[in-house]
């Protein structure tokens, strides 16, 4: 038991972060950035090597949480504890595995049917406040009284804005005359909102952007020994290599793919 | 064996979906304890549900490899990609951080997957501008009010779409702050609250109809 506890004191003591694993951290960070932006030129090996990491790291990610904060504490705590309700939700969930074996699949359907049930529940009560009858209260308060004149405007235009929208996506009469003519005007309201998401989607991508090339200069630093410098000049090496030598291949043409 | 195999989930849907929606309208001590229970009930559930797609990935990964597919050697890197993150969380006990130092987890969310997801998105920013020129070529009144809500969001936002604005029409006295505020608190809001009741109205149709299990298709085929 001890030599099983000083191996796991060794195991543990090469995860310990030094000031090497910090310099070592910039040129992993500084490398999976480049490599992801590498796919802007072409799609590459460094690319797919970057998007599958993602996709194992985010599931990594994921896991540690669900483990740390709902299988252990919710779980093996509370069996340690004597509660043992806790196994109700355990078989359920664990029925879900049944998907891998087609003859007894259909014990995953306790475990789904669970998740939609509490979904269900759970979404009308909380749509009716949230988007049905706080949006129709917020459309009338303006007029409840006590408002300025101006937030009296705003709301007039809210209102009426918002009536023609609903006149756009109400199919029960057909769309001809007045009811047309509040459809169309729907439209417009619409599209602002669709120009303001848009652009707020763009600002918000954008800020990402200038992130991560905030980090790309702080990696290219002497304290990273030049971290973003060398990974480019060995991405670009083997762009500039790549089609030198796809070009004796196939006399300069790329193959389709 | 319809009752073993559809009846009783679809009564288990149907009680969990009562109680669930009858709890959060009767103010009373044994609902509120229901909620409790039922939200770390479902915590439960869904974490093993997130279990259930991950060994989904593993074993398309897993049998990539094995069939020696084009390009199966990336799929190892799901699994290295995935060890990175779960062996130091192991090791530091899901801590990022051991007082103000970094533990080998915190190591590993900052350099590798932060750097991987913000990347990752931001790169979309290059294809939104491209998709941008697609979209807002202004063949309508419509599109150019779309195009024009956006372009006003997008200056509104930085400093050099300030300068400009000031430029070009800053005799107006009107700042372009106050033009994306008014937007965003006025005409946006409308749109929204549209689209957003036609949610509401599709979402609480749907969830009843799962209720009262005339929606069944979740359940898949017999």
């Amino acid at each position: 038991m001890e030599f099983l506890a000083n191996i796991w004191q060794w195991f543990a003591g090469l995860f310990t972060v030094t000031p090497g694993w910090m310099i070592f951290g910039g040129w992993m960070a500084a490398g999976l950035t480049l490599c992801i932006y590498s796919f802007l030129y072409k799609d590459n090996p460094f690319f797919k090597v970057a998007e599958h990491l993602y996709l194992g790291a985010g599931m990594g990610w994921v896991f540690q949480v669900t483990f740390f904060q709902t299988w252990k504490p919710r779980v093996w705590d509370a069996l340690m504890d004597g509660q043992f309700v806790v196994l109700i939700p355990t078989v359920l969930g664990l029925s879900l595995m049944t998907q891998f074996f087609p003859r007894i699949s259909w014990i995953s359907r306790y475990g789904f049917t669970f998740i939609m049930g509490y979904g269900a529940g759970l979404v009308i009560p909380l749509e009716i406040t949230t988007n049905f009858l706080r949006q129709i209260g917020g459309t009338i308060a303006p007029f409840a009284g006590g408002a300025g004149f101006w937030a009296m405007v705003n709301g007039a235009i809210i209102a009426f804005g918002f009536i023609c929208v609903l006149f756009y996506f109400f199919f029960s009469v057909e769309q001809k005359g007045v009811v047309k003519k509040a459809s169309n005007i729907g439209i417009y309201f619409l599209m602002l909102y669709f120009g303001a998401a848009f652009g707020n989607t763009v600002m918000g991508r954008f800020s990402l952007l200038y992130g991560r090339f905030d980090d790309l200069y702080k990696y290219s630093g002497s304290g990273y020994f030049y971290a973003t410098h060398v990974v480019l000049g060995l991405l670009v090496a083997y762009f500039v290599l790549d089609k030198l030598v796809l070009s004796k291949k196939n006399g300069g043409q790329e193959p389709a793919h | 064996m319809t009752l073993i195999k559809k009846q009783i989930p679809l009564l288990i849907c149907f009680v969990v979906g009562f109680l669930t929606l009858s709890s959060y309208y009767v103010p009373h001590p044994v609902s509120e304890k229901y909620m409790e229970g039922i939200n770390k009930w479902e915590n439960i559930v869904f974490g093993f549900a997130f279990l259930l797609g991950l060994l989904s990935l593993f074993f398309s990964h897993y049998n990539k490899i094995r069939r020696r597919v084009p390009g199966w050697g990336y799929s190892i890197f799901v699994y290295i990609g995935f060890l990175m993150m779960v062996v130091p969380a192991f090791v530091s006990w899901g801590q990022q951080l051991d007082g103000a130092s970094l533990t080998s987890l915190g190591w590993a969310y900052r350099f590798v997957f932060n750097a991987l997801s913000g990347t990752m998105f931001s790169v979309l920013a290059f294809y939104i501008v491209s998709t941008a020129y697609r979209a807002f070529r202004i063949k309508s009144p419509q599109a150019a009010v779309l195009f024009i809500a956006a372009l006003i969001m997008i200056i509104g936002k930085v400093p050099l779409g300030q300068m400009m604005w000031d430029g070009a029409l800053g005799w107006t006295n009107v700042l372009v702050a106050d033009i994306v505020e008014w937007l965003m608190s006025v005409p946006v809001v409308a749109g929204r609250r549209g689209i957003m009741m036609g949610l509401a109205v599709g979402a609480i149709v749907t969830a009843l109809k799962i209720i009262f299990g005339i929606e069944r298709q979740y359940m898949g085929k017999d």
